[in-house]
């Protein structure tokens, strides 16, 4: 290590280590002025200067390279680290070393944090080893016989069944808050708006085709044999209703006095499944007396529009053996109005 | 009411500085920084400028949007659900979203959970917990699900932050090589690091000052509300033939009281 400028006075000193910062017993005597003079020209020689920063680069290499030896919780190599910087840093003198400084500082906390946080004060550890055997168990390995020769590391070390993920994820399904994912019957989702509009439309408009279709299947359910029986029947009853109408067109038949048979519950729900039949035709209406009773009465000849008229509503009418009853005696009904026919079915 | 701005360059930065931060991501926050949260005002007023069919119908297709774009599993972005969906609706916003959190939760069972309150992130996960040990039903499952137990396993148990080379050793003793082709996987470093990343069920982050640069594997955001640490332990135990209190540490935090570190919750906008 040459120095850039030397004078008589240090030549005596050429063959002491550069890198003691300690002054020698008989200058730390002496007036400081002359020693602490001496000792800045030693020091700041580019020599020494680049040998201390150099063996900060040394040091930093040999944490990064080691990081793994450094980690381990079963040597104290990260502390010799830190100690050796310390020893170092009292030589440092520039900017430029003391930059290093603290790269080496940065670079040995981070590690330090690690170090830390594979501490575990309490409980049982996690073996990853463990932890690997088990599971493969679990997935049903089949290991290499003795007569093979198997590696080293994990991945020849035997032969998963084809299921052996599928099991795992099977298991761990119950892990998961998953939302179930969500499938179209039909095609695939753009992101543009015009296809959503269409399914909407269409998933709204298919429930109303349904309900049309409704009362004919229901027909047809009865057989084929059935529908002439069933328009006989509708047929019949229209019968019923004009007569008693044409009796006295001023007083409104009351529904239920109508279709209720006192003797018969399942003629009473088929007189009122009939009925409906009429209602639908626009054969026959329903209204609402002054008590608010439903009453019925036919359409005359010249008013009857089939499907659709100006102005339509729904209703559901329900019965259940309870309300018959108590619609038997509250209307006091004693003789069914619409005469059970002679071909009943069932 | 938007206002529209020259496109600056990072001028919201992302929260994190993650590696998922792709090219688009400025852009999409760009779209989102044009839209603003109306206030209760607005919505009133936008609301009474339309009928309630009108509105049912934009809540409609909020959920559908949802709905399809949850089969992936990845995460919708507030600016796009505005942009492809919500639309001239988005004076309202804030009413479509509540009136859809409300729909999946009655009618489907589900629950909205924004995940990133920062750049707007939202999932569906199921409201009802997860049965406790196997299922009954046995669907085919997919057995990327397997994978990603296992990654998400080793996290927790080793305290919540790994170095990708631990996990990467663990799967090749599971005979899942990252160098090599797997047969059920393909690309298994691939479908770990970048679709498990983007779905938010892990997080992939480089560690600072490693040469050659390293990553650590975190628990995502997405992991954080639909995975049952509980349940986790179970399985560890009972793989371990060991009590999952044994394990004291990860039992407790396991246990620990729910929302002290979780984001979001269903409904927020």
């Amino acid at each position: 290590m040459k120095r850039a400028r030397s004078g008589d006075e240090e030549d005596p000193r050429q063959n002491a280590s550069p890198a003691q910062p300690q002054s020698d017993g008989d200058s730390s005597g002496s007036g400081c002025g002359l020693s602490s003079a001496d000792m800045q020209h030693k020091e700041d020689s580019p020599g020494t200067r680049r040998e201390i920063r150099s063996k900060y680069r040394e040091l930093i290499l040999s944490v990064q390279k080691n990081r793994e030896d450094m980690l381990s919780a079963s040597n104290n190599k990260l502390t010799e680290v830190l100690e050796k910087a310390n020893k170092l840093f009292q030589d440092v003198r520039q900017p430029r070393e003391a930059a290093l400084d603290a790269q080496l500082l940065v670079v040995t906390t981070d590690l330090g944090n690690e170090k830390a946080s594979q501490l575990s004060a309490e409980g049982a550890s996690f073996d990853s080893v463990a932890f690997t055997e088990h599971l493969l168990s679990y997935m049903g390995l089949k290991r290499l016989t003795n007569g093979e020769d198997g590696q080293q590391n994990g991945a020849a070390f035997g032969y998963l069944p084809q299921d052996a993920w599928q099991k795992v994820a099977q298991r761990a399904e119950n892990c998961f808050r998953a939302a179930p994912s969500f499938h179209y019957m039909m095609g695939s989702f753009h992101a543009e708006p015009p296809p959503p509009k269409q399914r909407i439309e269409r998933q709204r408009k298919a429930p109303t085709k349904e309900v049309k279709r409704m009362m004919p299947t229901q027909l047809k359910k009865m057989g084929d044999s059935h529908q002439e029986a069933t328009e006989k029947e509708v047929e019949r009853i229209l019968g019923y209703l004009k007569k008693y109408y044409q009796d006295d067109p001023t007083s409104p038949i009351l529904y239920y006095e109508f279709v209720i048979d006192p003797n018969s519950f399942s003629r009473t729900v088929e007189n009122i499944f009939h009925t409906s039949f009429l209602i639908r035709d626009g054969l026959a209406r329903m209204h609402l007396d002054s008590d608010r009773l439903p009453c019925i009465a036919p359409v005359e000849e010249g008013e009857v529009e089939a499907g659709g008229s100006s102005i339509r509503k729904q209703c559901i009418v329900s019965i259940s053996p309870k309300l018959w009853k108590e619609i038997k005696e509250a209307y006091d009904i004693r003789n069914p109005l619409i005469q059970p026919s002679n071909m009943q079915p069932e | 009411m938007m206002s529209h701005r020259k496109k600056p360059s990072n001028a919201h930065g992302s929260s994190q500085s993650t590696s998922n931060a792709g090219p688009t991501a400025t852009q999409e926050e760009e779209d989102d920084a044009t839209f603003t949260q109306p206030s209760t005002m607005q919505v009133q007023k936008g609301l009474e400028k339309l009928t309630p069919a009108q509105v049912d119908q934009k809540t409609a297709e909020v959920v559908q949007y949802f709905l399809v774009k949850d089969q992936k599993k990845i995460p919708i972005r507030r600016a796009d659900l505005v942009k492809h969906v919500v639309k001239e609706y988005r004076n309202i916003y804030p009413e479509i979203m509540k009136r859809a959190a409300r729909t999946f939760d009655q009618v489907f069972g589900l629950k909205m959970v924004e995940i990133d309150p920062k750049n707007h992130l939202y999932i569906l996960i199921n409201k009802l917990e997860p049965v406790t040990g196997a299922s009954p039903i046995t669907n085919p499952t997919n057995p990327k699900l397997g994978l990603l137990f296992v990654i998400l396993s080793v996290i927790f148990m080793k305290g919540g932050v790994v170095r990708e080379s631990v996990v990467w050793k663990i799967l090749k003793n599971l005979g899942v090589d990252i160098g090599e082709k797997h047969e059920e996987f393909g690309d298994s470093k691939k479908v770990v690091i970048e679709e498990f990343v983007r779905q938010r069920y892990l997080e992939y982050v480089r560690i600072p000052h490693t040469e050659p640069v390293e990553h650590q594997f975190r628990w995502g955001q997405r992991a954080e509300v639909e995975v049952s640490k509980p349940n986790i332990l179970l399985f560890m135990g009972a793989l371990h033939g060991q009590e999952p209190q044994s394990w004291s540490q990860q039992y407790q935090e396991a246990h620990r009281a729910p929302n002290s570190s979780q984001s979001g919750t269903s409904s927020q906008r």
